[in-house]
């Protein structure tokens, strides 16, 4: 199961991003509030790391009143690409399993 | 790292990240403590109570969680396999020449590797047992399987004041025939497959290497 929110909070990532650059925490929070998406919202910066380093996402530094300088995320056109692509596979992906559940829970 | 006051709770978590993530590469552990340290700074005002700042420590989670997801397990090979991953794929073939101990070497670093299947594993260690080495002795022996002459007789008796010859002797030589041209080609195609069969294990052994790590989680679906 681990393995599958992983994978899946990738792609959940670049969704969040689709409609412009976020704060890393705002994006983390949001994450971190979605019912079952998330255990440790820490381990969501490696995530945020690896896709910057994979090329989904583009960071910039700001300066910030209340804190250390701020990084905000956007993302690639590599990563929309990828995000188009999940999506696709996605619902075909969920609607089989919840098919097959629904199937096992009437048996 | 900011020089900003944090809770005395965050300042500790953070140190605790630190000791958890002395394995990773540098600059990799000092961006994750950039990141935790920002999230902490928004979440835990200096003043906040210690149960609010216990409350946003345990959803960051324990720094272990942390340091894992940095250098998940399948990965974890990936980033260190500098060393041991390649090491092996170049010892497997070429260290047999090390008096064979290079081989074994090699033969340990596969089968402690976790990024190899069993399948893999068998792969390096029976293509070719020995490397390039085996392959060395055995085009040795087969190129030493040719024409062979044997002779036998006598000498003339030599006069002890010429210096010359008196008489004839005799010599007889019987030539053995070489390999016919179907066990030649046999010795080709042999010695082929043993020249061939380590270079392409170690080719795969890496392609499986590089394959495993860098396997997406998004080639789950």
């Amino acid at each position: 199961m681990s393995q599958l929110r992983r994978g899946v909070l990738e792609f959940c990532v670049l969704a969040l991003l689709r409609d412009g650059e976020r704060y890393s925490f705002d994006l983390v929070r949001e994450l971190g509030d979605a019912d079952g998406l998330v255990t440790s919202e820490g381990t969501l910066y490696p995530l945020l790391g690896r896709l910057r380093r994979e090329g989904m996402v583009q960071t910039t530094w700001r300066e910030s009143v209340s804190g250390p300088p701020r990084r905000y995320y956007r993302i690639t056109p590599d990563g929309d690409a990828a995000l188009q692509a999940f999506a696709g596979q996605w619902a075909r992906f969920r609607d089989s399993v919840d098919a097959l559940i629904e199937l096992g829970a009437r048996a | 790292m900011s020089t900003r006051a944090l809770h005395p709770l965050a300042e500790d978590y953070l140190r605790r990240l630190r000791r958890a993530g002395h394995q990773l590469p540098p600059h990799r552990l000092r961006e994750l403590l950039t990141e935790i340290e920002g999230h902490l700074t928004e979440a835990v005002p200096p003043d906040a109570g210690d149960e609010e700042a216990l409350e946003v420590l345990a959803r960051l989670g324990p720094p272990g969680d942390i340091v894992d997801a940095e250098q998940p397990p399948a990965q974890a090979p990936a980033d260190r396999r500098g060393w041991r991953e390649w090491a092996a794929v170049i010892l497997l073939p070429l260290g047999g020449f090390a008096f064979g101990i290079g081989w074994l070497v090699g033969l340990i670093l596969l089968w402690s590797s976790r990024l190899w299947t069993t399948r893999d594993k068998l792969i390096g260690t029976l293509i070719v047992p020995g490397g390039l080495a085996t392959t060395l002795a055995i085009l040795l022996i087969l190129s030493g399987s040719t024409t062979t002459n044997s002779c036998s007789g006598f000498a003339p008796p030599i006069n002890p004041t010429t210096g010359r010859a008196i008489g004839h002797g005799t010599i007889h030589c019987i030539s053995s025939p070489g390999p016919s041209a179907a066990t030649t080609a046999f010795h080709v195609v042999l010695a082929v497959l043993f020249l061939l069969g380590p270079i392409v294990s170690a080719v795969y052994l890496a392609h499986r290497a590089v394959g495993r790590s860098s396997s997406s989680a998004a080639s789950m679906l």
